[in-house]
């Protein structure tokens, strides 16, 4: 395997996805495919060129400071799964541990 | 839709009529096809109503007015749920129209339904989606394709004139394909993704799904042209629809990369290209034999970037604002159990291999790799289309498959083989339908041009239709 | 005991003073009720898509002018991913790879000497939301509120080079960035409501030795004592801990206030992977050489070159000259008032003194209304306490200094024929003190013009007033 479990459980713990054994199992085995398959990608020869963002070119045309509507609170809160006096509720936050 | 919008203009028939007729087609059809997620009757009749109004007033908001479309569900509708057909979004309704949702308001469409899609967009087939397969319309043992499988399905199976859907690998033109419709994924920039949920931002794109090439052109000018909200939309360009004048054909040159053609393709797919290919031939078109040698490397530099995108657009699902909340002991949990109780395998799959490719340690042989590769191909299209006006290919290298037959990941996401090339270098590129298989199965072309080239793409795909013909004329009774 | 050297580098963080947010056209009010200025974008909800703010960009490429650094007419926007409730979208806006501004540096005078502060870099990125925790700090709280207000409020983030070498300077360092940061106008840098904020690195290494020592982040400074308190406790939490040979663990530490120590956050081994790429929603930024010189010449003088005018031009000593600087509206008052033809000298003492205290309570005052005062002492019409007076008046109602100077009266008696008749009346009073006077005991002169100046109510001029007695007393 060109990955190895404690990698995916990492990667599972960076993407905040709680997976049960079989799925680890079975993401180990399609990233390790993934990553075979995408071996020939690392053969080509890049050393000429820079990356592309975006593959047609395009002017950043920026935005004038003009302050504009924002929603009523009520809106904003309208989908929350958990409110309380106008604010999003979330539990207890613990910083990450890797 | 030219007929149809004379017929709504002499008022020899309403809005609403149409509106009904579209229903009752919807109504009948979709237990078996399932190409909606949402079917807003309400809202459609009350906006034909509103547009019979107008008509009436002779106050037609443009000569489309009236008319209903399907959205495929990864575009906000405000008001009506977008789920995205993910379990996470079951009950997102947004506070805000996409921008081309808004335009086809601006000209009185009436949203009929929300169509289904593989979840966020990920995946080639439908089978994905939260909300069961959609069938294929000409064989419901099969895949409509995807991910614009409902958008796709619901026009060919006459549930609806036309509809929009999203491309990112090829997930307009892959289930045009399969359904036997046109679509077009236009030049990244033309159309506005704002409102359009991600999935890959730069790759993601808009367009046209509809029965004709001129319903595809027509559909297509009514959502082109810049959005101030879209910082990648590009500079002031509207799109009217060609006049279909033939002459342009004599002196064309068409690409004909070989990389697309033989082993691997099926040779009825490939025989209904090379008939159209010689069919534009015999109108003074001329065959250029090219070599795109860089689609080798199309579908891995594809999943790299697109898996790590989507890594990244998606990870704003973590229950606080909207969607699905498992409540826990501490965010951090709370987060993970919501996104995992609300995302599918394929959806979780992806944010795995976008999560890896972005990581520290592997961004510079994954990544950054990838985006190289991507220059590459780039310029080895348009190189191409130095020596080229436009390049044609099969969309698929077969017909659709059977629901369930695709069983690995990898597999799945061959289906993006002729496609992905095109969103790698944000080129426009379509599919018309070329025929039938010997199982009665759609056979798609693909025809790829030049940055802003859609006019052009338009006018050859009108020539491969006459040659092989539309099927199916909703309202001709009226005339 | 081994001598140690320390070395510190900084991160500030800069709120920029637009009137709507970095990504979207929300109002940056602060201290509006909760999640009342958000929008779809702000609130990351799906298909929303940024839009740079062109007045943040303006006002960071001030803040790399000003701060002597290279402009970089391309820059480009980068994603970096991390969960955390205050953050919409689960990835910041910001700038890595390629930030708009690079190498510069900030001047300061520490104890006389001028003294230079490296800037690696600047770059702009957005704001996160505000968390207001249930319990009384984040790790005992059952849960926590998220106001997103202030999610998308541009900022800039300021990276000095590790070259500060004591907690004071670093407290100097960042007294003199704020105080440029109001000089150039992009932030009203408020540190306790968070639009100023600092984040220190420190290392110690064996004095002399030119290898640097594991550095250790504090985080949350949120006041310019907080940061010279911690980074002086963080030079003896380490020195005591290589005296005994021990390691310093590399790790991110946060100022408990209260305790007066610092504490550990996270250890940086287990530093969060950022997954960090360009933001395929935001073209790179490509800007117009002539717009960055248009902004290039909008930089207004600057506290160190307001400080060498001051000096040099004006003849101020450092310490009024600093008083000036730091106090910039200060500053202006008293350009203006030189301006009119005023005294440097004595315009300087009449800002740092009554007028100092009187300003901070009622707010300045029109420097033509000032000038006439001031005009008023100069001539010697009044006294330097009838001024003091004429001032406390001034600042309470409408009248000119002049006007006030008749309405009371206060007028200084100039005219020696009018003061004659008092002076002579005084000695005549004092014969006995007259003689002494006269035979050498001129100490008894200042007796003589306390007398004239009580008989006078204090309108006389001293100096009249000292002139006569001599010529009388000469006799
Ligand atoms: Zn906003």
């Amino acid at each position: 395997m060109l990955i190895d479990r404690q990698e995916v459980m990492r990667m599972a713990r960076l993407a905040r996805l709680e997976l049960s054994d079989r799925e680890i199992d079975q993401y180990q085995k399609d990233l390790t495919s993934f990553l075979s398959s995408g071996q020939k990608l690392q053969q080509v020869d890049v050393s000429a060129v820079e990356g592309t963002s975006h593959a047609v070119a395009m002017t950043h045309e920026l935005r004038k400071d003009a302050v504009g509507e924002s929603l009523p609170q009520a809106e904003i809160l309208s989908a929350a799964p958990e409110a309380m006096d106008g604010f999003f509720k979330v539990p207890r936050i613990v910083e990450e541990q890797e | 839709m030219r007929r149809l919008a004379h017929l709504l203009e002499t008022r020899q028939i309403s809005s609403t009529e149409v509106v009904e007729h579209y229903l009752a087609e919807i109504s009948k059809q979709e237990p078996v096809l399932n190409a909606f997620i949402t079917v807003d009757a309400e809202g459609a009749l009350a906006q034909a109503k509103a547009s019979d109004r107008r008509r009436r007033e002779g106050q037609a908001l443009s000569p489309w007015d009236g008319i209903p479309i399907a959205v495929k569900d990864n575009i906000s509708t405000k008001g009506l749920k977008t789920t995205c057909a993910s379990r996470f979004l079951a009950n997102y309704v947004p506070l805000f129209d996409a921008e081309v949702v808004s335009r086809l308001k601006d000209v009185g469409l009436s949203i009929i339904g929300k169509t289904n899609l593989d979840e966020f967009a990920m995946g080639s087939s439908t089978e994905y989606s939260a909300y069961g397969v959609t069938c294929n319309p000409h064989d419901h043992e099969r895949v409509s394709g995807g991910s614009s499988g409902g958008s796709a399905a619901a026009v060919a199976a006459g549930e609806v004139p036309w509809s929009l859907g999203t491309d990112t690998g090829g997930s307009i033109r892959q289930p045009a394909s399969f359904c036997g419709v046109v679509g077009l994924k236009p030049t990244y920039g033309w159309v506005s993704r704002y409102g359009v949920v991600a999935l890959a931002p730069s790759l993601d794109h808009v367009g046209p799904l509809a029965r004709t090439v001129e319903d595809a052109a027509l559909l297509f000018s009514l959502i082109a042209g810049p959005d101030p909200k879209d910082a990648t939309s590009s500079d002031a360009r509207e799109f009217s629809i060609p006049d279909w004048d033939e002459s342009f054909v004599k002196g064309l040159k068409i690409g004909v990369p070989e990389e697309f053609f033989g082993e691997g393709i099926s040779p009825e797919v490939e025989g209904a290209v090379r008939d159209c290919l010689n069919a534009l031939e015999g109108w003074g078109a001329e065959l250029v034999p090219i070599s795109l040698a860089t689609n080798e490397y199309a579908i891995d530099t594809y999943l790299t970037l697109v898996t790590a995108e989507a890594s990244s657009s998606l990870a704003r699902y973590d229950g606080v604002r909207y969607g699905v909340r498992i409540p826990a002991e501490d965010s951090n949990t709370m987060f993970a159990r919501s996104r995992s109780a609300g995302f599918g395998a394929e959806v979780k799959r992806r944010i795995m291999l976008g999560t890896y490719v972005l990581s520290a340690r592997q961004y510079g042989a994954y990544y950054e790799q990838a985006q190289k590769v991507r220059t590459l191909i780039r310029q080895d299209v348009l190189e191409a289309f130095k020596q080229v006006d436009v390049i044609i290919t099969p969309t698929t290298p077969s017909t659709a498959f059977r629901i369930g037959a695709k069983q690995s990941p990898l597999e799945m996401y061959l289906s993006d083989l002729f496609t992905a090339m095109a969103n790698l270098c944000g080129i426009p590129a379509l599919n018309v339908p070329c025929g039938r298989d010997s199982r009665g199965l759609p056979l798609g072309m693909q025809i790829m041009g030049g940055h802003f080239q859609e006019e052009l793409l338009f006018r050859v795909a009108r020539l491969v239709e006459n040659h092989v013909g539309v099927e199916g004329e909703v309202f001709s009774d009226k005339l | 005991m081994t001598s140690y050297d320390t070395v510190i580098g900084l991160e500030i963080h800069v709120a920029l003073m637009t009137e709507s947010k970095f990504l979207c056209s929300c109002k940056t009010t602060f201290g509006a009720p909760p999640n009342s200025q958000c929008c779809p974008v702000c609130l990351g909800l799906p298909g929303t898509l940024p839009l740079i703010n062109e007045k943040a960009v303006e006002y960071a490429t001030k803040a790399g002018l000003a701060l002597n650094c290279q402009i970089h007419f391309f820059s480009r926007f980068d994603r970096k991913n991390y969960f955390y409730p205050d953050l919409p979208k689960a990835f910041q806006i910001t700038q890595d790879a390629f930030p708009l501004c690079t190498d510069g540096f900030l001047e300061y005078y520490m104890d006389e000497q001028l003294v230079r502060t490296a800037i690696t870099r600047i770059h702009l990125e957005e704001e996160a939301g505000k968390l207001i925790h249930s319990g009384p700090t984040i790790v005992d709280s059952e849960y926590s509120l998220v106001d997103y207000n202030r999610a998308g409020i541009p900022l800039i983030e300021i990276v000095t080079a590790p070259d500060i070498h004591t907690p004071r300077q670093a407290r100097l360092f960042l007294e003199q960035l704020r105080l440029l940061m109001n000089y150039i106008g992009v932030s009203d840098t408020k540190m306790e409501e968070g639009s100023l904020r600092c984040d220190a690195n420190i290392s110690l290494k064996p004095a002399g030795s030119s290898v640097l020592g594991t550095k250790v982040e504090i985080k949350n400074l949120n006041s310019f004592r907080a940061l010279e308190k911690a980074l002086e406790y963080e030079e003896r939490r380490q020195s005591k801990l290589l005296d005994r040979g021990e390691a310093i663990r590399q790790e991110s530490r946060t100022w408990d206030e209260r305790a007066g120590r610092t504490i550990t956050m996270r250890s940086k081994g287990d530093a969060p992977d950022y997954r960090i790429f360009p933001e395929p929603d935001l073209p790179p930024l490509n800007l117009d050489p002539a717009w960055v010189s248009l902004i290039k010449v909008s930089v207004p003088e600057l506290p160190l070159e307001r400080l060498k005018r001051l000096e040099e031009e004006y003849g101020l000593s450092r310490y009024e000259a600093t008083f000036l600087v730091n106090y910039r509206d200060f500053g202006d008052l008293f350009f203006e008032l030189a301006e009119i033809g005023l005294e440097h000298k004595s315009i300087v003492n009449f800002l740092m003194g009554d007028y100092a205290r009187l300003a901070r309570e009622h707010g300045h005052m029109a420097a033509k209304r000032l000038a006439e005062l001031l005009q008023l002492q100069a001539e010697g019409r009044i006294s330097q306490n009838q001024a003091k007076a004429v001032l406390e008046e001034l600042f309470s109602c409408r009248l000119s200094a002049r006007e006030i100077v008749e309405k009371k009266g206060l007028e200084v008696v100039g005219d020696p024929a009018a003061l004659q008749p008092v002076v002579a009346e005084v000695l005549d009073g004092n014969r006995e003190l007259a003689a002494r006077y006269k035979n050498g005991e001129t100490k008894l002169l200042g007796f003589f013009v306390g007398q004239v100046m009580r008989a006078t109510q204090g309108k006389a001029d001293p100096e009249t007033v000292s002139q006569l007695l001599r010529d009388e007393l000469a006799d």
